[in-house]
């Protein structure tokens, strides 16, 4: 398990590592997917099945066609003009970077005991996955105890659709 | 008559001096250009006849109840809710109750001239613009009784946060009056002046709440009020009694304004229209010393008596008074000229309140009032003589004592009154500053007096340019001498110049007991002066 | 309100029961269907023909504002005794609320006429800038930070198109595209802190957080809950726009069309701030040792440095969007000041401000022309004299940014610096009214130029103004600019009290305040 987790971690990050260092769009596309992949390798280790699953059908496979058809459709890729320009900025952002990733690194380079909270950690995890499924575990608490942010993000897609017919609509 | 003595020795009438110019300056501007001069020389002329009895019916010795801090929250009963106050026509309502923030107004024997002066001065200068502004009239009436109302809550304010508001109320309208009515480089004058007094005065705005906190912890109890900001239970250490005296005297210093912050003064004086000029001379400036001695000092005496303070205090004083004079004499613009003496007239303020005793601190103020009647006296004539001439070059003029020989007369007259000659008011103020001084620094004394040479040494060569000499210039010939309206200008600080220097009894009289309250304060550390705290506690029942 | 009460509106809500969301969420239910109204009435005036909105599309909106703000008088006096509901029922969401939709109806109220003259008057500009309202009022109001998280999409989205609302002017298609690709950005830091900081405590409410961290003092997360609350702090600091997550602020303040900057300098820093106390001096309070440090530089760098580069800026505008950074570190300092007394001169701050900034790009409006910005310093000199109302109301607003007495500006700066010295950061009040000072400068230089510069040409102010009912608006802000000093001792009094329901949720018992910590 361990050895897996480890597998798919670094093949996540490398690859999306890839994802952003790519001059081609298409081939960052490409490594997203990977990346996507990876994630969803992770969640099924978890146990987290359904969200798995979820995340190959929905980001893999819906989002990335899209953009793979978008980018396609603009036809970008040829012309390509870097984001950081200087080296003053090179350093910043690397320095940035560094700073990030060893406060992460000292973030998780501690031993990781079990969450506070009330109900969580893999033993309840387990407990709830047995009693409702993995499917259970997501839409019970969805439709209960999150119920009113659902909603509101339905609000938030309606907001969303009218904000993209608004700027993209040819004739509104 | 029983009528008018009882609103004289209600609370009301404070109240009344401050709410009428704003309602006036409201008026003026509704009514457009056209009236706006009238309406204002009719606010003006009410405004000073309703002040002018308070200096008949003052009584020295008066006293008004006050609320301070914590008494109305103990439910003590109402008559032990409040202790009395050396000062009268007391106003205390709560504004924001819960920060102990009152409208609190009064006046005693130093404020009282000070807005008689203000009162004073305000219809004379509407009478001095009468002719002299032509564009946009309404605003110039209207910031003009704008900035009255905002000079007399300065100095009736008994509450920290009220003080404050109006101190910075009155920045606004002389910041337009000089930036849009003055002359060619109004622009850079205005933007000075307000900036230089805004940077002092939000030091000082830090200072209020530290005192302010300050008392709060140690008492309990939110409050802004004047007297329970000498508490004696907030004691402060030497430092911080140091650093607050000098966050207070940077502000007041600005305003004085004493060397070396008084660059922004020459620029300000000159490309002000004349009623700005006279405002700021007669009593924008007063508001700095005035905030010596009735606030500066009296919070933090032991920073205020330390012997470094008061060295400093003299020594800058003295500068002022001899580098301005020398600064004047070699001005070609009298109006700039003047402007530098009002820096030398200050300077012996400075010098009488630090001297700290009866007769310095007496001078002072009788320097601050007549320095506050001759030099706007020299302001409306230089104003005058700019109408006729468009111009304030010494060298432009001579001879005028042979075409305008009223003018030239009134000229001179204020020339000796600024220098102070005796039997002007300027001879009695000086005489008592030097006089005090001496007392307790011969030496700074001695300098200071030769100021009073200095003073004829620049003031004379003028008058004798302007007035005197020959009349080379026809441009000079062919001027209208003065009339009826301008005379009314001058006349009555003629008198007053004269009453004081003759007879300066009733001034000294009035403002006696305060003075010698101030000083009792500093000296014991006491506050409210009057009664101690204690006994007002001791006495009331515990319910 | 007894209205409500025989409405049926229970006394004391349990938020563990799903029906009582119906009124703990009442104002945004109703600002929610009333968007979908904006949205339905302009598409059965204009059926398919494409044309310019009619003029009661606005007339409309501000009622739906004005029936959201009567809903929200509902939650007056209301409290939940839940554990865990998703939004807070307290004083504090009540009086943000109302700060909101304030923002939002001087946004309308100075975009009629503004729009008209751009081209854009679409219904859809009134139907966003109400669901960006619902936006702040969820995020603002949230309890959770997966509400918290919601509420800020609701809220960005909306904001991003508006900011390119105007398609055929490329400033203001670009100044969207930095914004959304920056908010998008900040939004990913916000959510990877609450992730991390569920891991750490295991829970996403904001209540249940506070409680854990208030408990336990070592639980082993320490720096899982660091990171967490670092990301957090950064994706907020870029919606507040503190330095030094500001840059993309003076862009996409100026590109915007100006009633949208309005919006975005007011409302949405107000959300940004009500989320920012709630889950940093609420949740976050027992870690005060991790991130007020990092606050503390955060607002001083801020107020300095916004003042700094303000100075320097030749447009109107643009010294606004500066102007605004420069108060998110003021707001800052009231956040770090902590207590009831902290929590309150934010409140009273943020309404002050919201008024001040909103009438202050009013007049911005009424300076422009038809496809013609008229930003820059020299497009407002003489404005004062040859339109002495537009000035003396300009006057009026920059003043009260700067601080000055007889203004709120005055009064809720004074708040900040009583509830710093009392909170103990008496360096930051020092730092404060240093900053202040350097902002006289560039306030007055505006005035100076509107008074005492001559215009450009003669006529040159002809067609300024604004009109009726956005003059109303207008005014209204300067009268209660003015007002608030005068009578500052009511909203005052008010939001003490907001401030104070903060700290009792779940209201447990009418028990003593707490004591006089430095968080609570």
């Amino acid at each position: 398990m361990i050895i897996l987790f480890w597998f798919f971690a670094v093949l996540a990050v490398s690859s999306a590592l890839l994802t952003v260092t790519r001059k081609n769009p298409v081939a960052s596309a490409i490594w997203l997917i990977a990346t996507f992949f990876c994630l969803a390798a992770i969640y099924t280790l978890l146990g987290a099945f359904f969200i798995g699953i979820i995340q190959i059908l929905v980001y893999a496979g819906a989002i990335m066609i899209l953009f793979i058809f978008v980018i396609m459709l603009l036809n970008l890729g040829n012309d390509y003009e870097p984001d950081i320009r200087g080296h003053v900025w090179k350093v910043v952002a690397g320095g940035t970077s560094l700073v990030i990733a060893a406060l992460l690194a000292r973030a998780f380079s501690g031993e990781l005991p079990a969450p506070l909270g009330h109900v969580a950690g893999p033993a309840s995890l387990a407990a709830q996955t047995a009693d409702r499924g993995t499917v259970g575990v997501i839409a019970i608490p969805l439709y209960t105890d999150y119920m009113v942010p659902l909603q509101f993000t339905a609000v938030l897609l309606l907001a969303a659709v009218v904000g993209a017919v608004v700027l993209a609509k040819r004739k509104v | 008559m029983d009528f008018l003595k009882h609103l004289y020795e209600g609370p009301g009438i404070l109240t009344f001096l401050i709410a009428f110019p704003l309602l006036g300056a409201l008026a003026a501007w509704l009514v457009g250009d056209r009236s706006a001069r009238a309406t204002a020389l009719v606010v003006g002329i009410v405004e000073l006849l309703v002040s002018v009895p308070l200096f008949f019916t003052f009584d020295p010795t008066g006293t008004c109840p006050q609320s301070v801090i914590g008494r109305q929250n103990e439910g003590l009963p109402f008559a032990f809710s409040q202790l009395t106050v050396p000062f009268q026509n007391c106003t205390d309502a709560p504004w924001f109750a819960d920060w102990g923030i009152h409208f609190r107004i009064g006046l005693d024997g130093i404020s009282l001239f000070m807005v008689l002066l203000t009162t004073l001065l305000l219809p004379l200068m509407v009478l001095g613009s009468w002719t002299y502004i032509r564009d946009r009239q309404r605003t110039f009436y209207a910031m003009l009784l704008a900035l009255t109302a905002g000079v007399v809550g300065v100095f009736v304010a008994l509450d920290m946060f009220v003080f404050y508001v109006f101190w910075e109320l009155v920045l606004i309208p002389m910041y337009f009056l000089i930036g849009v009515w003055g002359g060619k480089e109004r622009v850079y004058a205005a933007v000075k002046f307000f900036l230089y007094t805004a940077a002092g005065s939000l030091l000082m705005l830090v200072a209020i709440l530290y005192v302010y906190f300050r008392v709060h912890s140690v008492t309990g109890m939110s409050s802004f009020s004047y007297f329970d900001f000498m508490n004696p239970l907030a004691a402060f250490s030497a430092r911080e009694e140091a650093l607050l005296f000098l966050a207070f005297a940077l502000a007041f210093a600005v305003k004085v304004p004493i060397f070396p912050f008084h660059t922004w003064l020459p620029h300000a004086h000159v490309q002000a229209p004349t009623a700005g000029s006279v405002i700021l001379a007669g009593v924008l400036l007063k508001m700095g010393t005035y905030g010596f001695i009735r606030f500066a000092v009296p919070f933090f005496p032991d920073a205020a008596h330390a012997p470094g303070a008061v060295k400093w205090a003299m020594v800058l004083g003295v500068i002022g008074i001899i580098y301005a004079a020398m600064v004047a004499a070699v001005q070609p613009n009298a109006k700039k000229l003047v402007a530098y003496t009002s820096v030398a007239h200050l300077g012996f303020v400075i010098l009488g309140i630090f001297a700290y005793n009866l007769i310095g601190l007496q001078g002072a103020l009788m320097v601050m009032i007549g320095h506050g009647l001759s030099t706007p006296m020299l302001f409306f004539l230089l104003g005058m003589l700019y109408e006729r001439r468009h111009s304030y070059e010494i060298e432009d003029f001579g001879g005028l004592a042979a075409s305008i020989p009223v003018f030239a007369t009134m000229l001179v007259f204020a020339a000796m009154a600024s220098i102070g000659l005796p039997g002007t008011s300027g001879f009695v103020s000086e005489f008592l500053v030097l006089l005090g001084t001496f007392k307790t620094h011969p030496y700074v004394a001695l300098l200071a007096s030769t100021g009073v040479i200095f003073a004829a040494y620049y003031m004379l060569p003028m008058v004798q340019k302007v007035a005197f000499n020959a009349l080379r210039s026809p441009a000079n010939r062919d001027i209208p001498d003065l009339d009826r309206r301008e005379l009314a200008i001058l006349l009555p600080l003629v008198v007053l110049i004269l009453w004081i220097g003759i007879y300066p009894k009733p001034f000294l009289d009035r403002m006696e007991p305060a003075a010698l309250r101030l000083l009792a304060t500093q000296s014991t550390r006491l506050a409210p002066p009057m009664q101690p705290m204690g006994d007002v506690a001791a006495a009331a029942p515990n319910p | 309100m007894s209205f409500f009460a025989a409405l049926g509106r229970p006394e004391v809500l349990d938020l563990a029961r799903q029906t009582h969301y119906f009124w703990a969420l009442l104002p945004e239910i109703v600002l929610t269907l009333g968007a979908m109204l904006v949205l339905i009435v302009d598409v059965i005036h204009k059926g398919d023909r494409s044309e310019p909105s009619r003029g009661s599309i606005p007339v409309l909106t501000l009622a739906v504002l004005a029936a959201t703000a009567l809903a929200n008088t509902a939650l007056f006096g209301l409290r939940d005794v839940s554990a865990n509901g998703m939004v807070a029922v307290d004083g504090f969401r009540t009086f943000t609320n109302f700060v909101y939709l304030v923002a939002a109806a001087l946004c309308i109220a100075i975009s009629m006429g503004y729009l008209e003259r751009r081209g854009i008057m679409k219904g859809e500009f009134h139907a966003l800038v109400l669901f960006a309202t619902l936006g702040m009022m969820l995020m603002g109001g949230s309890r959770d930070l997966i509400m918290t998280f919601i509420g800020l999409e609701v809220m960005s989205v909306p904001i991003y198109v508006l900011v390119g609302f105007d398609r055929m002017d490329p400033r203001s298609s670009e100044a969207s595209l930095k914004y959304f690709l920056l908010g998008a950005f900040s939004s990913g830091f916000f959510l990877y802190g609450i992730a991390l900081v569920f891991g750490a405590v295991g829970s996403t409410n904001l209540t249940y957080i506070a409680e854990t961290l208030g408990t336990g003092t070592d639980h082993g997360h320490e720096r899982l809950l660091m990171a967490g609350m670092a990301l957090t702090l950064v994706g907020l600091g870029f919606k507040v726009a503190a330095i030094p997550f500001h840059m993309w602020t003076p862009d996409a303040y100026d590109g915007a069309p100006t009633p949208v900057t309005a919006l975005m300098s007011t409302g949405v820093k107000a959300a940004a701030f009500a989320a920012f106390v709630r889950i940093f001096a609420v949740a976050f309070a027992d870690a005060g040792a991790q991130w007020v440090p990092v606050v503390w530089w955060l607002a001083a760098v801020t107020m300095v440095g916004a003042n700094l580069v303000a100075l320097t800026q030749g447009s109107v505008k643009r010294m606004l969007a500066y102007s605004s950074i420069a108060h998110a570190g003021y707001l800052l300092v009231a956040l770090l000041s902590g207590g009831d007394t902290g929590k309150a001169a934010f409140l009273f701050y943020i309404l002050a401000y919201t008024v001040m900034t909103a009438g202050a790009f009013g007049i911005v409006i009424a300076n422009s022309r038809d496809g013609e910005e008229r930003v820059t310093l020299e497009d407002y000199a003489g404005l004062g004299l040859e339109k002495p109302w537009l000035g003396a109301a300009f006057s009026i607003f920059l003043l009260s940014l700067a601080g000055f007495p007889l203004t709120a500006g005055f009064l809720g700066k004074l708040y900040i610096l009583r509830a710093a010295v009392e909170g103990g950061q008496a360096q930051l009040a020092v730092i404060l009214v240093l900053a202040s000072l350097v902002s006289y400068f560039y306030y007055l230089r505006v005035i100076v130029v509107m008074y005492m510069r001559p215009a450009r040409s003669e006529g040159w102010h002809a067609g300024a103004g604004l009109p009726l009912a956005a003059r109303t608006a207008v005014l209204a802000a300067c009268v209660v600019v003015v007002a608030m000093f005068f009578a500052g001792a009511v909203p005052m009094r008010w939001a003490e009290q907001s401030a104070l329901s903060l700290w009792r949720q779940p209201a447990p018992v009418a028990a003593s305040p707490a004591p006089a910590s430095l968080f609570r």
